[in-house]
């Protein structure tokens, strides 16, 4: 075959192979970077709207961010602060309400070997769906049908290795030192399928248990204090004050009347209201601005990458003279030496984006891995979309890899045949 | 400088070509006229700093004279475009350096080849002409595929008159060819040099300051320090 510009190209690059790969890999990391944060920027924001679920919006205890109620009542951020009382509950969401099609009462708090749990009451399974159009799924077992009973969220089951018919005992809030209901073990009747959503890593208990189990305590103390007998808490001789519970799940028979009961909702000062998709939207406002920042950041490490470019082929140029010098004897031209030099130039983006996309389409499929086993979120980058930012960040490239090889390729065009041609030393 | 007599378009021909460094008070070449036939041969000798490189690149076209013109195979390369300069450079000038010049990265067979790059001899006849003029000057298939580091400086020189021959051109110019060699090697490179021109019907022109390399040429053109008495002469 005969010799043409991208052979000189290759053998140049070749000739200077550990300074290629390296300019090659600092291209490739930015490229990566860039790709990971572009790629799972939507696929985290689709991520989070799909795990908000069929509810129209979600109420906590009057007196907090309707963001922060979200993110603990859906996302299980942390541990609720406050509580809202049966008896307001039952005030304003069991009067028959013709608008609600549904409120479903929650309570969360505790945890089972780190894993959240939330206390639901009956019903919960067949009328919530943690993704609109997908009900929850039973791996195995079914339903709970005993107070006691527990149903785990496919990773909470993995990562607790429970599983139906064990004994599990809840502990006391969700850190590492809370105190363990072991008089109140309960028993898992059901492992749920993935779902993809943070409803993935509960522990689902029923809410009369957890009335028990906190009533219990309570009555205990009171009874040492008081040097009274205490009565046995059982699902019947609750009272309201013992019946906490931290949200309510709620959803509208009319998308046209959500406006309305989120307004009426929000003037009562005993409830925090917050529409579950709007406040993720706001979300994401906030994070936006962060995230355009850390894209800018990415950026700069793109653009730095491009002056590694810059500086490795002006650096090379010095090298370059004489070979530079003869090509010009062989009849190449100055505009031919200057595009031999921005096609190294090229190549070098070329190889660094076409490594940055392998990078990075491996790197998000870790970063998928971890935010599905840590979060039960699904963040997966629809691949049409990964395409599309894997052309337009490869493209990105190669124009700023030109950019850089125009300085290296001006010092190449004015290389001066004659004065490198003369005899070496 | 005395005139040929070409029956054909000359080879080169030179006049009223004068070349003066910026600054200088004096021109450093000074040539009214000066030809050279069709595969004829000539020695250009002189002290160091005459000029000989120089007029060389001028020819070339690499530098440009003060004034004159320089034709080559009846073509004024001096009145041609940068870009057609270069081309009709490679197409029909070749160039043999006292240190050969060779391109690190590049295989023997694969630096002629380079040459053919701007030549407008076929793509596919490419490697075929090179492996033939390498074959010629007497390379095996090993030395072709070797890089010039890994080949003897006779093996070096024979690429270097491949390549520049490799392009059919009108005239070769050999900077000092041999004056990286030891005597005993340097008529061997000559020969290999005026046999490879004469079977390629290029027209050489010299420079030495080896006056011992006189009796190899028929004609020898001497140029010297003081180009105002010097003029022309051969």
């Amino acid at each position: 075959m005969a010799m043409n510009d991208m052979s000189i190209v290759v053998r140049s690059l070749r000739a200077r192979l550990f300074s290629t790969c390296v300019t090659v890999l600092s291209v490739g990391v930015a490229v990566a970077l860039m790709l990971n944060l572009l790629a799972m920027r939507d696929a985290s924001r689709r991520a989070f709207e799909r795990g908000t679920g069929n509810m129209d919006m979600v109420v906590t205890a009057g007196g907090q961010s309707p963001l922060a109620g979200v993110l603990e009542a859906v996302y299980y951020a942390r541990a609720p602060q406050k509580y809202l009382t049966w008896a307001a509950y039952r005030d304003r969401f069991a009067t028959g309400d013709r608008r609600i099609e549904w409120a479903l009462p929650v309570q969360q708090g505790d945890s089972y070997r780190g894993m959240p749990t939330m206390a639901v009451g009956p019903g919960f399974f067949s009328t919530f769906e943690p993704v609109v159009g997908e009900p929850f799924r039973f791996a195995r077992g079914g339903p709970p049908a005993g107070t006691f009973d527990v149903v785990l969220g496919a990773i909470a089951a993995r990562a607790t290795g429970a599983d139906v018919g064990d004994s599990v005992a809840i502990t006391h809030g969700t850190g590492p030192d809370g105190h363990s209901h072991d008089e109140h073990p309960y028993k898992v009747a059901a492992v749920l399928e993935p779902t993809g959503t943070a409803h993935d890593r509960a522990v689902f208990i029923t809410l009369d248990s957890t009335w028990i189990i906190h009533a219990d305590d309570s009555r205990a103390d009171a009874a040492r204090k008081t040097g009274a007998p205490e009565i046995e808490p059982t699902a019947e001789n609750l009272t309201d004050e013992e019946r906490k519970i931290t949200g309510v799940y709620l959803r509208c028979r009319d998308g046209r009347v959500v406006g309305q009961v989120f307004a009426e909702l929000r003037q009562d000062p005993g409830f925090t209201a917050a529409l579950v998709q709007s406040e993720i939207r706001n979300l994401w406002g906030i994070v936006g601005s962060i995230d355009r920042i850390v894209v800018a950041i990415a950026a700069a490490v793109l653009v730095s990458s491009g002056i590694g470019i810059l500086l490795a082929l002006y650096n090379s140029m010095e090298q370059r003279r004489r070979q530079i010098a003869v090509l010009r004897v062989l009849g190449a031209s100055q505009p031919r030496i200057f595009s031999l030099v921005l096609s190294e130039s090229a190549v070098i983006g070329l190889l660094g984006a076409g490594a940055g996309v392998v990078l990075g389409f491996v790197g998000v499929q870790a970063v998928s891995a971890v935010l599905l086993e840590d979060y039960g979120l699904v963040v997966r980058p629809d691949p049409a979309v990964f395409a599309r930012w894997a052309l337009i960040v490869t493209g990105a490239t190669m124009v700023l890899a030109c950019l850089a090889g125009i300085i290296p390729a001006a010092r190449a065009y004015a290389t001066a045949v004659s004065r490198n041609l003369r005899p070496l030393a | 400088m005395p005139l040929s007599e070409p029956t054909d378009t000359p080879a080169l021909s030179v006049r009223g070509l004068r070349f003066r460094y910026p600054g200088a008070a004096l021109d450093l070449l000074n040539i009214p006229e000066f030809q050279l036939a069709p595969a004829e041969q000539a020695l250009l000798t002189g002290g160091s700093g005459v000029g000989k490189s120089t007029l060389l690149q001028i020819i070339a076209g690499l530098i440009e004279p003060t004034g004159g013109t320089v034709a080559v195979a009846g073509r004024d390369i001096h009145a041609m475009q940068p870009g057609a300069r270069d081309t009709f450079r490679g197409r029909r000038i070749g160039m043999i350096f006292q240190t050969f010049h060779l391109l690190a990265g590049f295989s023997a067979l694969e630096n002629v080849m380079l040459a053919l790059m701007f030549s407008d001899l076929p793509r596919r006849e490419h490697r075929d002409r090179a492996r033939a003029l390498l074959a010629a000057l007497g390379l095996g298939e090993r030395e072709m595929s070797a890089e010039p580091d890994a080949l003897s400086v006779g093996q070096q020189q024979r690429v270097a008159v491949a390549r520049a021959l490799a392009c059919r051109p009108a005239l070769v110019l050999a900077d000092e060819p041999t004056a990286s060699l030891d005597p005993a090697n340097t008529g061997a490179a000559m020969d290999l040099i005026q046999r490879a021109c004469r079977d390629e019907r290029a027209a050489l022109l010299c420079v030495s300051h080896d006056p011992a390399m006189a009796a190899r040429f028929s004609r020898v053109v001497p140029l010297h320090a003081n180009p105002a008495a010097a003029g022309a002469g051969a």
